[in-house]
């Protein structure tokens, strides 16, 4: 009996001995840090907000904006595009309002409208010269967000390239959320999302917790098995959930339609989709390219839904050889 | 057609129940010779999940019965997340058919997925009041299942992107409230139940994503 107590209680001295060997964690330490907290990080102060953004290439050099998808994701994924820096084109990134390590503001205060009027102030704040052609780059909602902007600004820019949006109107979108979700409540997907409900909670203004439980989540996109054909994980920094609850929640409630004034924009339009995003596929791309007049339908192979991230090598050339046609 | 079976099949349960040497799973329902029981259930804890138990109760004065379960979510990687409780019940008081329940357990929890890892310790009090008659019973709960410490450690993909993610203790975790109604009927020595309730975090702002729980066990005392 005596031998079993030293034992339990050397097993006990072991346990909380390697306990204290790690630091008890903070909400801080479940993300990185913001700009706000990291001034070492590349930022941009624009209008109210504060944004992780750097650039590449000569300022003066027609200008391409890149914009991440989500809303929520940031840019991490889409650093193969700097690469266009090489071929005399000054690439912009940032990560949107409340994503990646930008600012992060309470949930009330974001709405749709500041995600054209921040693109504005980014664009500005990097522009050079009145007639600098600026180009988009958007992949997944940024390409959503791309469309928004010239839905709102048909003559400001030169020249887009679309990656997989999930629609233009809010049918369209859910039409492509339903397919891509996977909803069998008896599977692993559905189960691994519900199941972390038990071990931490967040308020939505608890941002660091709310975006840490959401790369929880998001880790369906790339786990085996996905519908939405990634080959494996991909980088990111950190999640936003502020934005994207409030954008999926107002899209769900008012609904959206950024094609009224797509007939205006006659530029040639490069959409694509990938070839193993079976969530995706040509008829839907067909189906929302249909909003531009001048659109070419494009198929990127050997990739799901990150495009820029695993097939960089066979979408480079499309960007390529349709900015270089515009410059 | 529908309705007249129905009814057809609802006299038959009740005959057979009332004609059954029925046991409810009240306290006056686990006399000496049936002091053990294993259960299994199915429902839906934070997820679709299945769970086993096992329960003793002890010679003592004032009614006590210990438990364990174990239960885990369906999918693809079965034992990637499971719960595990140990704790006990014991009958607060009786007015009459009224019962009073006081239940205590001890949680271990985990989770994993292809970006975390999250091991937890917490607990579960809940208490209950219920009608029980021979043969069936309903009973309203309420209770607070807390995680109060999890050791979080980041998957080998999170570590490749994210070298600076630190693995450790994480305290100020979560928890939540529980409440809803619970019935069953007792056949021979099996008792079929049936709870169903909601949750609401601890904080009383916000849900689970599904904010419900539902359980259906079926126990056999020996």
């Amino acid at each position: 009996m005596k031998t079993r107590i030293k034992l339990v209680s050397m097993a006990l001295l072991a346990g909380s001995f390697l306990a204290s060997c790690e630091k008890e964690l903070t909400p801080k330490d479940l993300v990185p840090k913001t700009v706000d907290e990291d001034s070492s990080l590349p930022s941009i102060y624009i209008s109210d907000t504060h944004l992780h953004s750097e650039s590449y290439g000569n300022p003066d050099s027609a200008m391409i904006v890149v914009l991440h998808g989500g809303p929520g994701v940031d840019y991490r994924s889409l650093l193969n595009a700097k690469d266009l820096a090489n071929e005399g084109y000054f690439v912009v990134f940032y990560d949107q309002r409340n994503t990646g390590l930008s600012r992060r503001h309470p949930k009330s205060s974001l709405h749709i409208q500041q995600t054209i009027d921040d693109l504005s102030a980014v664009i500005q704040h990097y522009k050079r010269s009145a007639n600098q052609k600026v180009f988009l780059l958007g992949h997944s909602w940024g390409a959503m967000l791309a469309t928004e902007y010239i839905n709102t600004y048909p003559t400001q820019i030169a020249g887009v390239v679309l990656a997989e949006p999930g629609g233009f109107t809010w049918e369209q979108t859910k039409a492509y959320v339903q397919k891509s979700r996977q909803s069998n409540v008896l599977g692993e997907t559905v189960n691994d999302a519900t199941y972390t409900d038990q071990f931490i909670n967040s308020d939505e203004n608890d941002h660091e917790l709310a975006d840490y439980k959401l790369a929880i989540l998001s880790a369906s996109g790339y786990a085996p098995g996905n519908t939405q054909g990634n080959a494996g994980s991909y980088p990111f920094w950190r999640f936003g959930s502020a934005i994207f609850n409030k954008m999926n929640e107002d899209a769900a409630k008012d609904g959206f339609d950024f094609t009224q004034n797509l007939h205006q924009y006659t530029t040639p339009v490069l959409f694509v989709y990938s070839e193993l995003n079976t969530s995706y596929g040509e008829q839907h791309a067909r189906e929302v390219a249909a909003a531009y007049p001048n659109v070419h339908l494009e198929m990127v192979r050997g990739t799901g839904h990150e495009i820029v991230y695993f097939a960089w090598n066979n979408f480079r050339p499309m960007v390529l050889n349709y900015f270089n046609n515009l410059k | 057609m529908k309705k007249f079976i129905f009814i057809i099949c609802a006299i038959a349960l009740s005959l057979f129940i009332k004609s059954s040497s029925a046991q409810n799973i009240n306290w006056r329902n686990l006399p000496d010779e049936q002091a053990r029981f294993v259960n299994l259930n199915v429902g839906w804890d934070f997820g679709s999940t299945i769970g086993i138990g096992y329960g003793t109760k002890l010679k003592t004065k004032l009614p006590v019965v210990l438990n364990t379960e174990f239960s885990l979510p369906l999918g693809k990687n079965l034992l990637d997340d499971f719960k595990v409780k140990v704790g006990g019940q014991t009958e607060l008081f009786r007015l009459g058919n009224f019962s009073g329940t006081l239940k205590i357990a001890g949680v271990f929890r985990r989770y994993e997925n292809n970006f975390t890892r999250m091991l937890n310790f917490g607990s579960e009090f809940s208490g209950e009041i219920g009608y029980y008659k021979q043969g069936w019973y309903a009973a309203g709960e309420f209770g607070f299942d807390k995680a109060i410490a999890t050791h979080i450690k980041s998957s080998p993909e999170t570590k490749e992107y994210m070298p600076t993610s630190l693995n450790g203790w994480y305290v100020p975790t979560g928890g939540n409230f529980f409440y809803g109604i619970q019935t069953g009927v007792s056949v021979k020595k099996n008792d079929f139940s049936v709870r169903l309730g909601k949750l609401k975090t601890q904080d009383f702002k916000s849900s689970p994503m599904i904010p419900f729980y539902l359980q259906i066990g079926v126990k056999r005392r020996f």
